[in-house]
C-alpha cells in the first residue's frame, strides 16, 4: 500500500490509506479524547468526543471515523477543535449523574479524566436529569445505567468479540437504555471485558463493589493460570488482599481480553476454607502444629512408610507452578522414587506418542478451517476459542466431532455426534478417507473400516483448506484409548497438512510436561500408585473429591491405616481431614512467585502479588525445606527464579516411557462417562469463587443422556446420576453420559 | 405462542428480502404477532420472533421499543393515539389530551377502568394539516375539539 503524508498538530507523518485519524494520533502519542472508539471494536462514531479540526473543512470532524488523506492538515488542540470538544463534553454531562465520589470507576474513569480537561466547573443545565432503573444483569457485572453515556462499546463487544449479542440499546431518543434482553442476565464467558471497555462507571465489577478506591490499590503484573493461554493480567491489591483482576495487553497472548474465569477467580482466595496453619493427625486426632513440628512429623512419617524408596508416590494437580513441579519431581527422584504423576483425570496413561501442538496462539486466528475433536472449546479455552471465532469471521469453516452438541459462538458446518467408544473408529474412517483421496496406501489395520458421507466431508474439508488446524480437547482425557486417538490425529494431520492444537492439556500442565512430572519406566503412574504398594504420598494442590478420575479409589487408598499422606494445599476440606495425615498450608494463586508455560511454549514468570494468609508458605519453599529435612542434596535455592532457571534448562530424557497401565472409570459398564467440570469448577480456587458460581455457566448441572441410553440405564428426566440431574435429549451421542457440572465426581 | 398461521404470514415477508436477510422482516413480524396477541407484545413473543428470524432477542427488543406502534403492556379495546408533535401542539393538542385524561379518568399510557379506552401520545402521524388530530384503529380524526371528542367517545363501544 502506498503511504500517504499529512500533518497532525504541525507534525508531518505518514500512514496507510484507510487509517483513521485517531489511530495515527494514538501512534504519535497525541491525545484525542474519545469514548466510543476502541481499538479492537468497530467504529461507531456516536459520542462525538473526538472532534478535531481539519483545515478546509467547515466543521470539526470525528477523528475516529475520518480516514487520513494526503496533504491533510489536522489540528487536535486549536481553538476550533477545543471548543467543539468542550461543547460535546457539556452535552455528555447533561444527563450524567456526576456521582464520582460513590462511583467505583472514580479515579479510572475516562469521562472523569476528559471532563477534568474539557469540562467546565459550573453546569448551565438546570433541568431534571434522566434516571435509569437498574434491573441487574447477573453476578459479575454491577450496572449503574444512569451513568451510561451510550457509547455502545459494550454492545459492540458482545456482537463483535464475545459473539453473543447480549446488550442492546432499547427505546428511543432520551429514553434510550443500554440493557440485555428483558430480565436475562449476561451469559458470555468473556462478559467481564465489558467492564474494561465501559468508559464510565455504568458497568463495574460486582464482586469488587465498594471494596477499595482505585488509587488506594497497587497493581502487580502477573499471569492467570487457569488455562493454556496464561493471559496477562494485573492483580490490584489493597491491604494484602487481591481486590480485583484486570486485563493487561499482550497482543500475542490475550490481546486486550481475559476470560471471566481469569478475572473473577481471585475471589476464591478469601474463602473460609483456606488452610491457615499446619495440621497433623496424631492418634487419629487433628491438631494444629508449628511448621517445625509439622514438617518433622511429615518427614518421619514419609521415611517410616517409604522405607523402600519406591513406596513413595508424588502427585500434583494441573495448576502448580513450574517451580513447584520441578522441585517436587526432584525431591521424589532424589529420594529414589519414580512414582510421579499429575495426570489424575486421565484414563489412558500410556504415552507412546506425545502429541505436540504445532501452531501458535496468534496463528489460530488465520486458519481457514478447524476440525474440533472432543472439545467444548468456548468454555474450556475461551481465549483460544476467541481466536478461532476471529478466523471464522474471516471465512474459516469449522467441523466438530463431539460426544455432545455444544453451543459455539460461531457457525459450525458439520457437527458429528460420536460417543467416546466410537471416536477412534470415527477418526480412523477419516484417516482412511484421506488415504483414498490423496491416493496413498492406507495401513492394513484400516482395511475393514467403512467410510460414510460425513467422514468423507470432514476429509474433503481438511484437504481443501490451505491452513487447517485440528484441535483436540479435554474430553479425550476420560477416553480409554486416548493415545490411539492422538496417534490417528497425528496421521490425519500429516496427510492433510494440518496443524495440531493439543488442548487436552490444560492449566499449567505444559510446565509439568516440561520438567517430566511423570513416571519413568521404573516408576508407577497415578493409577498404579493408587492401586498398588505405595505407602507414603506427597500431594500438591489436590482436591480429593474432584481431581481424580476415580476419586473413590483415591480416597480409599489414602484412608488406609498403613498409608501416610502429606498434602500441600491452600484449602482444607472435609475429604482432606478424613483421608490425610499432614496438611501443610500453601500460598495460593497470586500469593507465590512462579512460572506458567503457555500454549506457545512461552514461560511467563510472575512474582507474588500478596502474601498468603495465616502461616501459609509458597509451595516451592515448603518442598525445598521438606527436601532438606529428608537430607536430600541439591536444594540450596534462595529464590524461586533460581528454581525456574534449573527447571527450564533440564532436558527430560526421551526414554521416560512409562509402563502401560490403564485405569477405567469406576463404572465398569458399556456406557462411557465423561465428567466435565463447569469452567468455574476446574480448580480449587475457581470453585470457591462465589460470584462465578452464581452465573449460568457456574450453575451448569446436567447429566446428558440420549433417549436410548437412558432407557438402557433405566433413568428418566430429573433422576440423579451420581448426584447430577439427568437431562435426556438428542444432543448427545448414544452410549455415553456427558456430565457437565460444578459437582464433584465423588457424588 | 405464535400461531402457525402467523408464522406463515411472517414467512411470506421473509421472501421479500434477499437470502440470509430474514431478520429484515422483523417489523412485519412484530406487527403480525402483536395483532394476533390482541394488540401488545410480550417477552416470550419477542423471543419467539427472534428464534424464528434467527436473530438475537435483544435486537428484536431494540426495534420493538424504538417504534411507537408496538405495545409492551396489554392495551385497551381502543387506543386513542394522540399526536403531540409541533403542528398539533400549536393547535392545542396538550389541552385536548388533558381533557381526555380528565374525562376518561386515565393518565396517558393507562387503560380506563372499564378496559375500553387508553390514551397514548404519539409522534407526527403525517396529518399536520388537520391538527390537532388522533388515530383510533385505522381511522384518523382531525380538527379535534372537546365536543368532537365527546362524540367520538360516545361511539366507542
Ligand atoms: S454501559 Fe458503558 S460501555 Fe455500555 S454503552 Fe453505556 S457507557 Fe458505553
Ligand atoms: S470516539 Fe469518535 S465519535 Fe466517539
Ligand atoms: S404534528 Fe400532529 S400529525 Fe403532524
Amino acid at each position: 500500500m502506498s503511504e500517504i503524508e499529512f500533518e497532525i498538530d504541525g507534525k508531518l507523518v505518514t500512514a496507510n490509506p484507510g487509517d483513521s485519524i485517531i489511530s495515527i494520533a494514538d501512534r504519535e502519542g497525541i491525545d484525542v479524547p474519545r469514548f466510543c472508539y476502541h481499538k479492537k471494536l468497530s467504529v461507531a462514531a456516536n459520542c462525538r468526543m473526538c472532534l478535531v479540526d481539519i483545515e478546509g473543512s467547515p466543521k470539526a470532524q470525528p477523528a475516529c471515523s475520518t480516514p487520513v488523506a494526503n496533504g491533510m492538515k489536522i489540528h487536535t488542540r486549536n481553538d476550533k477543535a477545543k471548543s467543539a470538544q468542550k461543547a460535546v463534553m457539556e452535552f455528555l454531562l447533561i444527563n450524567h449523574p456526576l456521582d464520582c465520589p460513590i462511583c467505583d470507576q472514580g479515579g479510572e474513569c475516562e469521562l472523569q479524566d476528559v471532563a477534568m480537561e474539557y469540562g467546565t466547573d459550573v453546569s448551565k443545565f438546570n433541568l431534571g436529569k434522566r434516571i435509569v432503573a437498574d434491573k441487574g444483569i447477573g453476578a459479575l457485572i454491577q450496572t449503574d445505567m444512569t451513568r451510561c453515556i451510550h457509547c455502545t462499546r459494550c454492545v459492540r463487544f458482545g456482537a463483535e468479540v464475545a459473539g453473543i449479542v447480549e446488550m442492546g440499546g432499547t427505546g428511543r431518543g432520551e429514553d434510550v437504555k443500554i440493557e440485555p434482553f428483558l430480565t436475562e442476565g449476561i451469559q458470555s464467558e468473556l462478559s467481564g471485558n465489558m467492564i474494561d471497555v465501559c468508559p464510565v462507571g455504568a458497568l463495574t465489577s460486582k464482586p469488587f463493589r465498594y471494596e477499595a478506591r482505585t488509587w488506594q490499590m497497587s497493581a502487580v503484573e502477573t499471569i492467570a493460570r487457569h488455562d493454556l493461554v496464561g493471559s496477562n493480567i494485573y492483580t490490584q491489591t489493597y491491604r494484602g488482599k487481591v481486590k480485583r483482576v484486570v486485563a493487561r495487553d499482550n497482543e500475542l497472548v490475550n490481546e486486550t481480553w481475559i476470560s471471566d474465569r481469569d478475572r473473577f477467580s481471585y475471589e476464591g482466595l478469601n474463602h473460609e476454607s483456606r488452610a491457615l496453619h499446619p495440621k497433623i493427625k496424631k492418634n487419629n486426632k487433628w491438631q494444629e502444629a508449628s511448621w517445625e513440628a509439622a514438617l518433622d512429623f511429615a518427614v518421619n512419617g514419609l521415611k517410616k512408610n517409604a522405607q523402600n524408596a519406591n513406596q513413595l508416590g508424588v502427585l500434583a494437580s494441573k495448576n502448580s507452578t513450574l517451580e513447584e513441579y520441578y522441585l517436587m519431581q526432584k525431591l521424589a527422584r532424589s529420594f529414589g522414587s519414580e512414582n510421579i504423576d499429575y495426570r489424575l483425570d486421565k484414563a489412558d496413561l500410556s504415552i507412546r506418542n506425545k502429541m505436540l501442538s504445532s501452531i501458535t496462539l496468534a496463528e489460530m486466528e488465520s486458519v481457514d478451517h478447524a476440525l474440533i475433536v472432543n472439545s467444548y472449546l468456548r468454555l474450556e479455552q475461551p481465549m483460544i476459542n476467541h481466536r478461532i471465532r476471529k478466523a471464522t469471521l474471516n471465512g474459516a469453516s469449522v467441523n466438530t466431532i463431539n460426544n455432545k452438541k455444544f453451543d459455539f459462538n460461531y457457525r459450525t458446518d458439520l457437527e458429528v455426534l460420536c460417543s467416546p467408544q466410537k471416536t477412534l473408529l470415527m477418526l480412523q474412517s477419516i484417516l482412511k478417507s484421506l488415504h483414498n483421496k490423496t491416493k496413498t496406501t492406507a495401513p492394513k489395520n484400516l482395511s475393514k473400516i467403512k467410510i460414510d458421507d460425513s467422514q468423507n466431508k470432514i476429509a474433503d474439508d481438511l484437504i481443501a483448506a490451505e491452513k487447517p488446524v485440528i484441535i483436540l480437547g479435554e474430553h479425550v482425557n476420560s477416553n480409554i484409548s486416548s493415545s490411539d486417538i492422538t496417534d490417528v490425529i497425528s496421521e490425519i494431520a500429516a496427510l492433510a497438512n494440518a496443524k495440531i492444537a493439543n488442548l487436552s492439556l490444560s492449566g499449567n500442565s505444559l510446565s509439568a510436561e516440561k520438567v517430566g512430572f511423570k513416571p519413568s519406566i521404573k516408576g508407577q503412574n497415578a493409577a498404579s500408585m493408587l492401586s498398588e504398594n505405595t505407602k507414603a504420598f506427597l500431594l500438591m494442590d489436590i482436591d480429593l473429591n474432584y481431581d481424580f478420575i476415580n476419586s473413590k479409589l483415591a480416597t480409599d487408598t489414602f484412608n488406609k491405616d498403613d498409608v501416610f499422606v502429606v498434602s500441600l494445599n491452600s484449602f482444607e476440606d472435609e475429604a482432606a481431614l478424613i483421608n490425610l495425615d499432614v496438611l501443610l498450608p500453601m500460598a495460593g494463586l497470586y500469593e507465590s512467585s512462579g512460572t506458567h508455560i503457555n500454549f506457545d511454549g512461552v514461560a511467563q514468570s510472575f512474582s507474588a502479588s500478596v502474601k498468603g494468609p495465616g502461616d501459609s508458605k509458597p509451595g516451592w519453599k515448603i518442598i525445598k525445606v521438606l527436601a532438606d529435612l529428608l537430607e536430600l542434596k541439591g536444594f540450596d535455592y534462595t529464590d524461586s527464579s533460581q528454581v525456574a532457571d534449573d527447571a527450564l534448562s533440564i532436558a527430560v530424557s526421551e526414554d521416560n516411557e512409562p509402563i502401560e497401565k490403564n485405569i477405567k472409570d469406576s463404572d465398569d459398564s458399556q456406557i462411557a462417562i465423561h465428567w466435565q467440570y463447569s469452567p468455574y469448577a476446574i480448580d480449587g480456587v475457581t470453585r470457591r469463587a462465589k460470584a462465578l458460581q452464581e452465573t449460568q455457566i457456574g450453575k451448569m448441572n446436567d447429566a446428558f443422556i440420549s433417549v436410548a441410553t437412558a432407557k438402557e440405564l433405566q433413568l428418566t428426566e430429573g433422576d440423579l446420576y451420581h448426584g447430577v440431574p439427568v437431562s435426556i435429549n438428542e444432543t448427545i451421542a448414544e452410549g455415553c453420559v456427558f456430565v457437565h457440572t460444578y459437582q464433584s465426581r465423588k457424588g | 405462542m405464535i400461531s402457525d398461521q402467523a408464522k406463515k404470514e411472517i414467512d411470506f415477508w421473509i421472501t421479500k428480502y434477499p437470502e440470509g436477510r430474514q431478520s429484515s422482516a422483523v417489523m412485519q413480524a412484530l406487527t403480525i404477532v402483536q395483532n394476533e396477541n390482541g394488540g401488545s407484545l410480550t417477552g416470550d413473543l419477542m423471543r419467539e420472533i427472534a428464534d424464528h428470524l434467527q436473530m438475537p432477542a435483544i435486537s428484536v427488543q431494540e426495534v420493538a421499543t424504538f417504534y411507537e406502534n408496538y405495545n409492551h403492556k396489554p392495551v385497551a379495546k381502543h387506543t386513542i393515539r394522540f399526536c403531540h408533535n409541533i403542528s398539533c401542539m400549536l393547535n392545542g393538542s396538550d389541552d385536548l389530551i388533558s381533557y381526555l385524561e380528565k374525562k376518561l379518568q386515565v393518565k396517558t399510557g393507562e387503560i380506563s377502568k372499564d378496559g375500553l379506552v387508553s390514551v397514548k401520545k404519539v409522534e407526527c402521524l403525517g396529518a399536520c394539516v388537520g391538527g390537532p388530530m388522533c388515530q383510533i384503529g385505522d381511522q384518523y380524526y382531525e380538527h379535534l375539539t372537546p365536543s368532537k371528542l365527546d362524540n367520538i367517545l360516545d361511539d366507542l363501544k
